[in-house]
This record gives structure tokens, C-alpha cells and sequence, in this order.
């Protein structure tokens, strides 16, 4: 077939397709196209398009319109294993691993070589497994089971595990965003490895020097629809943010400087335990300061303690906590996150699907969820008119663009859920806000929104503690950061001296 | 913005249950017009299905929060067997003194508790909850003991059994909350319990306790009272139009139904439940006393099971430790059926009384066409589950296909 011998010819085209969820268009027409052995980004805002268009080709939405072809032939999968069979295998932002079982019982999960009657040759499946793993220059040990690997080795087994699939196809989502720097630096490797023997990547990220670093072409989607497909030598990145926004402009960022101010948040000497006592504390011995109006950052690897040092401010953990904490001058005990409410501290977790929202409850009831005191009539009962004028104040406040309060919020994009995360705390009106990773995984668009309402909080003088998994994000947004290698502090940084240099240099393990 | 088309289909979802009551209603009316519309026949259903409906009420609750309480079947044969002694014991029992030990731990919480809401929070005063408690506690218990002698009033059961229930209930939910134990395992447990409970307290290898009520030939012997004529009320039919008709049993079920719909959408502990099952971590760290809410809607279930005892053992004038065998079930596929989601944090009371009224008109249908029971037992379990398809929207995706249409 002179189709497939053609290096340049499309491995896979995906035509006119669209899409609706419960009868709301989600893709109108999009057309993509994919050659052998390329790294093809797929960017644009949230809500565009881009993990339906992707779950589509992966035969996880088997109902959608238009044609999608393979090498030339019209294919429709109907579910995720035939579009495995077909060399498609995606790697999903949250890993669909088992914790419990080893690296290569993962990888061959449901395919386990096996000998007479059934019984599960290990021995062929590990080497199987080592044979793979050693492709991707990957040591580890293939017999640990998954749980006791880093974020960043996890997604190594995810990989291995498509490639086994004898893969042509690689479909990553977001695959940076649990990742350190240096992490994300072995999955790049990896991502050329698999280019060389030919393999397709596609590759959806919200980073931008990712995509530059990564990727052959770019395709460009906006609102359910293809805005284009450019070489990614073709365009910088003020170009690639216009297409991704449209009309709208792209916005820079930076924090204005921050006047003198009285101190707020006092942290001394705080120390969060392990609760396995064998192993090294959490958080050690942190101590810092918080004026009125600061933005505070918090930089560190994956795991040197950013998360746990935020919940330990927050009061989860009372048990293996130890330090002092002052608020305003006034020494503040925490026994639980209700008491942390109470003396004025907010925590915007991480992962809002996990610890920030109840998915399932409506926009309003999560609005209210951590601040039913101030829609209560008395003591307990609860007033159906102040939750909808408090839940109206903070729909408006941080101009959440939906029609109805009364929809599910796991209906809403991530921006917007981000959005209904951010205004649930600040209807409990906190004076300290303490902010874990709060533009994770959201769009350009949204995350600008996030940076205008922080430096709004700023200037009305709220204290502000914030960790990010982005350096320039970190660096623009903060007026001093503090590094943590380890659950210790290794540096604590003024404005002029917090460069990616100085903060990477600080965050990696001395050894 | 959702279109119309989407919108309703999420109400149709909600609605679902009823749609299936409404159904099942119009089949009855069909299959025998003269007798299932006849409102005595209407009032007799209502009648049969209170008393069950009110651990599917608890239940309810205990789901909505991602939990089970699989003891509430246990817990309705524990208390009949103790509503029955203590009506008709005249001497001291295994079962009054269980009854006003339990008794008396759950009103010194409920007071202490009570004591503390008022007082200012973070003032000194510490001590005075618990003194207060302590004192109420041994007043009422002081009380009680001296009942033992005359037997136990109508009021005085219709108290204390289901204090009992919301004590062993609670015990649930403190093990659950603090042991972090599976719901399933520790309601188990409990169910295995209650009803070794209920057979020692019953002595004789858990014999049946008959209640008689003061009557021409019947002498009482022994230790063996008879049981006061008010509580004859419980199982009578309030008079409507000059005519006894509303089962007294349906008044408690009613207004259980609107106590449980009241705190679901009107009070924080309400909301409490929704956002637990929803998401426990998230309402963990939005301040919620996720322990202290746990402990607690074990125990309404617990004492609504209990109240659901007493009501039995009105009902059948007797207590017996198997009286609530496989109520649970029961109570779980009435919840079901209404609607609320087994994984927690989606669901409604109203659901539940859809739900129960389904299975109440389900055996009302079939008794009146004569289907032996075997055959109802199948189809009341083909209906579980048709029900939960039905809601998953199973069907409709299966409608769709059958009508597909391509998408432009």
C-alpha cells in the first residue's frame, strides 16, 4: 500500500467531528490530523474541546458524528479495548493504575502471559516487563508494587504499559501536571524515544515552553472548533496565545510591589510528623511571616512538603503538628479545619475534585458549604433566602459566568470550578488565604482571572500563602518565596533574588 | 446554557420514582377497579407500610451520607422484645434494667449536649454540661425505678425503647467514625448482636413476649402484668368522618417522613449528610465535625428502628427477636427505589415514600389478584432492580438507540 509506505502520509485523520453532552454541543466539525512518529500538541482554553476530542479517539464517547480514518480506512470504535486493539492508548491526568498491584502486573493487567491451566507465569512477566522498562531507560524494580513509586515513575509504568499495547498512538493529558521539573524532563526523553521508533504523540498541555520544547506541530482548538494546525517553529507564543483566545489579547501578569504592612501571619518553629514514626518528618521546623497584602510563595519538588505544610496551617493533623501560630498578634490553637475557619484561615486544596468541592452537589451548596454559619437563621436552621443572596454576592464577586447556581458543579469546566472553589472560601471572609496549586490545570483565560482576583485580595489586605507546580507563575505572583527541600527550608527568597536558578538550585536533594 | 431537552431529562431523573408510584397506582386501579381505590383499601396499605417505612426513613439519612446500617432489622426485633417486657413485666427484668441503663447514658449526652449549645461558646463554664447532664441523667433514671413495680406507661415505652435504639445506633456510628471501620462490617456486627441481645433479654432462648391487655377471663399470673389500654392506641385506626379508618401507625410515619425532610433541606446537619457522602474529604476540610455527624445519623436510624419496634409490637401484640428479620433489605430497597444513590450524597425523603408506598401497593396488587407469595417475592426483587435501571438511565440510552439519531 503506497498510503502507509508515504512517511509524510496521515496515520490518523479525524473529520468534521462533533459531539454533545445531554444536548449541549461540545465539538462542532473538528478536524485533526496525525503523521507518523510526531509530537503533535493539542492546545487550547478549558472547555474547547480537547479531552472530548481525545476521549472520542480513544473510543471512550463512542457516540459522535463525523469520520474518523486510520491510515486511510474509515474506523469506529466502540469502546476503549477496540481502539487499544487499533494501537490507541491514552494516558489520563489521573493515572488508571492499582496500587496494590507490581509495575508489571500493571503493565500487563488483564494480558498476563500464563502457562498450563491458567496459572500466570511471573517469570516471562517480568522479564517482559524489565524488557520494556529498560527501553524507556527506566530502573525500577518491576516487582514494587505501584503505590510505593513517585507520581513521575507512575506515569514511566502508564507509558510502558501503552507500549506494550505495541501502541501507534499515544494520547497524554496534561501528563506535567503532578510532575516535578526534573520529572518532566525524563518523560520528555521518553516522548523523543517513542517518536524514534515512530510512534504518534499527542500531547495536551496548558504549558507553554512544554509545548515549544516538545512539539512538532500544534493544533489549535477553540471553542468545539479547529482554529488551525501550525509547525511549532512557525509560531511563538504570543502568536499560539492569540489563536487560543481569539480576539482577546494575551495578558502578562506581574504582581505590583507590595507596601510596608503590619505583620499578619506569624508561623514559628512548625513541624508536622510523620504519622509512620520510622520515617523523616513532613514539614520541619518552618518558620515565616505574613504581612497584610503579601503574597507569600511556597516552591519545592513534588513531595518536599508544600501540601502538608499548608494543611498543617490549616489544622488537619492537629495530632503530629507541633509550633506556634499567630494571627493579628494573637496566638491562634488549631484543633481542626473548623477552628481554622474560625480564627480567618481558608484553604484552596490542591486537587478540587478530591478535597475542594462535592462534585455532585449543586454550585450554590458547595458556595455555602464552609461558611453555613452566616446562612443560618439560628443555631442550625438554615435560610433558603440568604444562601441565594450569599451565593448570588459571590456569582457576581468573582463573575462565575453560569446561568443557573442550581447546576452540579462537576457540570462546570475546570476554570470555572476553580472559580466556585476560590468564592466557597471567601464567603467564609478569611483574612489569611492559604492556596495549594489554585491554577492547576486550568486555561490561560481563567488563570488570569484567578492572578486579577488574587491581586484584588492583596490590595484589600489579605495575607496570602501560595504554592504553584509553575516556577514563572510562582515568580510573578510572589513578593517572597520560601523553598522547601525535604520538608525543610532551604532558602527563603526576597523578590529580586527569586529567579528559576536560584529556587531550582535551592529545591534539589543535596545528593 | 443546558437546553430545555437536558433540563428535562435531570427533572425526569428526580422524578423517576414517582412516575413509577403513579404507574403502579393506575395498574392497581385497572387490575381491580371496584377494591384497590376503595379508600379503606388505600388506608390499609398505609397501614401495612409505616411501620417498614420508618427504618427506610433512618436508612435514608445513613445513605445519603455514603454509610449502610444493616442492624436496623435486628434493632426493630431488640426493641419489640423490649417494648413487650417492659409493658408486661411487673417485677425487675433483664429488659427494664437494660432499658433504663441505656436510657439514662443517652439523656445524660442529649442534655449535656443541650447544656452546651446554650452556653456561649469558648467561655469557661466547662464543667456545667456534664454536672447538668449528670443530674438530669439520674432524675429521670430515680424516675424510672420507680415505675418498675406498676409497669411501664405507653409514653414512657414509646420513649425509652427508642432512646435504646439511638444508643445502640450510636455505637454504630462511634465505631465507624472512630475505628474507621467499613459501615458494612460494623452494621453487620450489630445486626448479629442486637438479635443475641433481643433473645437474652427475651431469656428461654429468646422466647416470644405476648402482650395482653386487661380483659374479662384473662388473669394476670405471676410476674406478669397486663399492658395499659392506651397502648392498644397504636395499633388502632383514628376515626375519620365518624368512621375508624387513618392507621395511628401512619401518623408516625408521616411525621417521620417530614422531620427527616425538614432537617435534609432546611438544616445544617442536613447538609452535613449531602456533603459527606458527596465528598467526606472536602467536608472534612470545610469544617464539618464529620465524626460527630456520622455518630449521630446512625443513632436516627437506631431509634427510628426502634420506633418502628414498638409500633410491631403493638401491631402484633407481641415482641419476638426475629420480629424485624430482613427488614433491612427491606429498608434498603425502598431507599432504592426512591431514588438515592447507594455511593451517597444524592437523594430526597420523598424518593424513600415513593419508594416504600411502590412496594406497598406492589403486595396490595398482588394479594388482591391472588399471586402466591413466592411469585411476589420475585417479582418485588425484579423490580429493585428494574427500578435502579430504570433511574441510571439505562433504559433511556437504550431507547436512543433503538430511535438513533445521528448527530448533524
Amino acid at each position: 500500500m503506497s498510503i502507509t509506505d508515504d512517511p509524510h502520509a496521515a496515520l490518523l485523520r479525524m473529520e468534521g467531528i462533533s459531539k454533545d453532552f445531554s444536548g449541549i454541543p461540545v465539538l462542532h466539525g473538528v478536524d485533526f490530523e496525525l503523521r507518523r512518529g510526531e509530537v503533535m500538541a493539542l492546545v487550547g482554553e478549558n472547555g474547547a474541546g480537547k479531552s472530548t476530542l481525545m476521549k472520542i479517539l480513544a473510543g471512550v464517547h463512542p457516540e459522535y458524528g463525523g469520520n474518523i480514518y486510520i491510515e486511510g480506512r474509515v474506523t469506529r470504535f466502540r469502546n476503549t479495548r477496540e481502539a487499544g486493539q487499533a494501537g490507541i492508548a491514552m494516558i489520563y491526568q489521573e493515572l488508571n493504575l492499582i496500587p496494590e498491584l507490581s509495575v508489571a502486573e500493571n503493565i500487563f493487567l488483564g494480558r498476563e502471559p500464563h502457562g498450563w491451566g491458567g496459572r500466570v507465569d511471573f517469570a516471562a512477566m517480568n522479564r517482559a516487563a524489565e524488557r520494556i522498562l529498560a527501553d524507556l531507560h527506566f530502573k525500577a524494580p518491576v516487582q514494587t508494587p505501584v503505590a510505593k513509586l513517585r507520581v513521575g515513575h507512575q506515569q514511566l509504568v502508564e507509558i510502558a504499559k501503552a507500549l506494550s499495547l505495541d501502541a501507534r498512538i499515544v494520547i497524554m493529558d496534561e501528563p506535567t501536571s503532578a510532575l516535578s521539573e526534573p520529572e518532566a524532563a525524563v518523560l520528555f526523553a521518553v516522548i523523543r524515544h517513542l517518536q524514534e521508533r515512530g510512534v504518534a504523540v499527542v500531547y495536551i498541555s496548558h504549558r507553554m515552553a512544554e509545548l515549544f520544547a516538545i512539539a512538532d506541530r500544534i493544533t489549535i482548538l477553540r471553542d468545539g472548533r479547529t482554529v488551525g494546525t501550525v509547525g511549532a517553529q512557525e509560531i511563538d507564543r504570543q502568536g499560539l496565545i492569540q489563536m487560543m483566545v481569539g480576539e482577546r489579547a494575551e495578558r502578562f501578569f506581574v504582581k505590583a510591589g507590595m507596601p510596608a504592612a503590619e505583620i499578619l501571619l506569624s508561623v514559628s518553629h512548625m513541624t508536622r510528623r510523620n504519622p509512620d514514626p520510622a520515617r523523616p518528618a513532613l514539614v520541619e521546623d518552618i518558620s515565616f511571616t505574613v504581612r497584610r497584602g503579601e503574597v507569600f510563595g511556597i516552591a519545592g519538588l513534588l513531595g518536599a512538603g508544600r501540601t502538608e505544610l499548608l494543611e498543617a496551617l490549616f489544622g488537619v493533623d492537629t495530632g503530629h503538628t507541633t509550633g506556634r501560630m499567630e494571627i493579628g498578634g494573637k496566638e491562634v490553637h488549631l484543633r481542626n479545619p473548623e477552628s481554622a475557619i474560625a480564627a480567618g484561615i481558608a484553604l484552596i486544596t490542591e486537587d478540587r475534585k478530591s478535597s475542594g468541592l462535592v462534585p455532585r452537589m449543586s454550585v450554590l451548596h458547595n458556595l455555602t458549604l464552609a461558611a453555613l454559619s452566616r446562612i443560618a437563621l439560628c443555631g442550625n436552621l438554615l435560610s433558603s433566602g440568604k444562601e441565594a443572596a450569599l451565593g448570588e454576592k459571590m456569582r457576581a464577586d468573582l463573575a462565575i459566568p453560569i446561568h443557573s447556581l442550581d447546576l452540579a458543579v462537576e457540570l462546570l469546566s475546570g476554570g470555572n470550578q476553580q472559580k466556585v472553589l476560590l468564592a466557597k472560601w471567601l464567603a467564609t471572609r478569611p483574612c489569611v488565604l492559604l492556596l495549594d496549586d489554585p491554577t492547576r490545570g486550568i486555561d490561560i483565560g481563567a488563570k488570569y482571572e484567578i492572578y486579577l482576583q488574587l491581586a484584588d485580595l492583596a490590595r484589600q489586605g489579605m495575607a496570602m500563602v501560595l504554592t504553584s507546580s509553575e516556577l514563572p507563575e510562582l515568580i510573578s505572583l510572589c513578593d517572597r518565596i520560601l523553598v522547601l527541600r525535604e520538608g525543610r527550608c532551604s532558602a527563603l527568597l526576597d523578590r529580586e533574588e527569586c529567579t528559576p536558578e536560584r529556587i531550582l538550585d535551592a529545591a534539589a536533594p543535596a545528593a | 446554557m443546558p437546553p430545555l431537552a437536558s433540563r428535562l431529562r435531570s427533572s425526569l431523573n428526580h422524578l423517576a420514582p414517582f412516575m413509577g408510584l403513579i404507574s403502579i397506582f393506575l395498574a392497581g386501579a385497572i387490575l381491580n377497579q371496584g377494591t384497590f381505590l376503595n379508600l379503606y383499601n388505600q388506608l390499609n396499605v398505609l397501614g401495612r407500610v409505616s411501620i417498614i417505612a420508618l427504618p427506610a426513613i433512618g436508612m435514608t439519612l445513613v445513605i445519603l451520607a455514603a454509610g449502610i446500617d444493616l442492624s436496623v432489622g435486628s434493632l426493630v426485633s431488640f426493641s419489640s422484645v423490649l417494648c413487650a417486657m417492659l409493658l408486661m413485666e411487673r417485677e425487675w427484668s433483664r429488659a427494664s434494667v437494660a432499658a433504663i441503663l441505656i436510657g439514662t447514658l443517652f439523656l445524660f449526652f442529649v442534655i449535656q449536649g443541650a447544656v452546651r449549645l446554650l452556653l456561649p461558646s469558648g467561655g469557661g463554664l466547662r464543667w456545667l454540661p456534664p454536672v447538668v447532664g449528670c443530674a438530669g441523667a439520674a432524675m429521670a433514671c430515680w424516675m424510672s425505678l420507680q415505675v418498675v413495680p406498676a409497669g411501664f406507661s405507653t409514653w414512657m415505652v414509646l420513649l425509652m425503647v427508642p432512646m435504646v435504639g439511638a444508643v445502640l445506633g450510636a455505637v454504630n456510628g462511634l465505631v465507624i467514625a472512630k475505628g474507621k471501620i467499613q459501615p458494612f462490617i460494623v452494621t453487620l456486627g450489630m445486626m448479629s448482636a442486637a438479635v443475641g441481645l433481643a433473645k437474652f433479654i427475651a431469656g428461654k432462648g429468646g422466647q416470644i413476649h405476648a402482650i395482653y391487655y386487661e380483659a374479662a377471663g384473662y388473669v394476670a399470673a405471676g410476674t406478669v402484668g397486663t399492658a395499659p389500654r392506651s397502648f392498644d392506641l397504636l395499633s388502632s385506626k383514628i376515626p375519620l368522618f365518624g368512621i375508624p379508618l387513618l392507621p395511628a401507625a401512619g401518623l408516625f410515619f408521616i411525621a417521620a417522613a417530614l422531620l427527616a425532610h425538614f432537617i435534609l433541606t432546611r438544616l445544617k446537619f442536613g447538609r452535613y449528610l449531602y456533603a459527606i457522602g458527596g465528598n467526606e474529604e472536602t467536608a472534612r476540610l470545610s469544617g464539618i465535625d464529620v465524626d460527630k455527624v456520622k455518630i449521630r445519623v446512625y443513632a436516627f436510624s437506631g431509634g427510628l428502628a426502634a420506633l418502628a419496634g414498638v409500633l410491631y409490637c403493638a401491631a402484633y401484640t407481641q415482641g419476638k427477636p426475629d420480629a424485624g428479620l430482613t427488614w433491612e433489605l427491606d429498608a434498603i430497597a425502598a431507599v432504592v427505589i426512591g431514588g438515592t444513590s447507594l455511593m451517597g450524597g444524592k437523594g430526597s425523603i420523598t424518593g424513600t415514600v415513593a419508594g416504600v408506598l411502590i412496594i406497598g401497593y406492589l403486595a396490595n396488587i398482588l394479594n388482591l389478584q391472588e399471586v402466591p407469595s413466592e411469585v411476589q417475592d420475585i417479582l418485588k426483587g425484579v423490580i429493585i432492580v428494574g427500578a435502579v435501571l430504570l433511574q441510571q438511565g439505562i433504559m433511556g440510552k437504550w431507547l436512543r438507540r433503538l430511535f438513533r439519531t445521528r448527530y448533524e
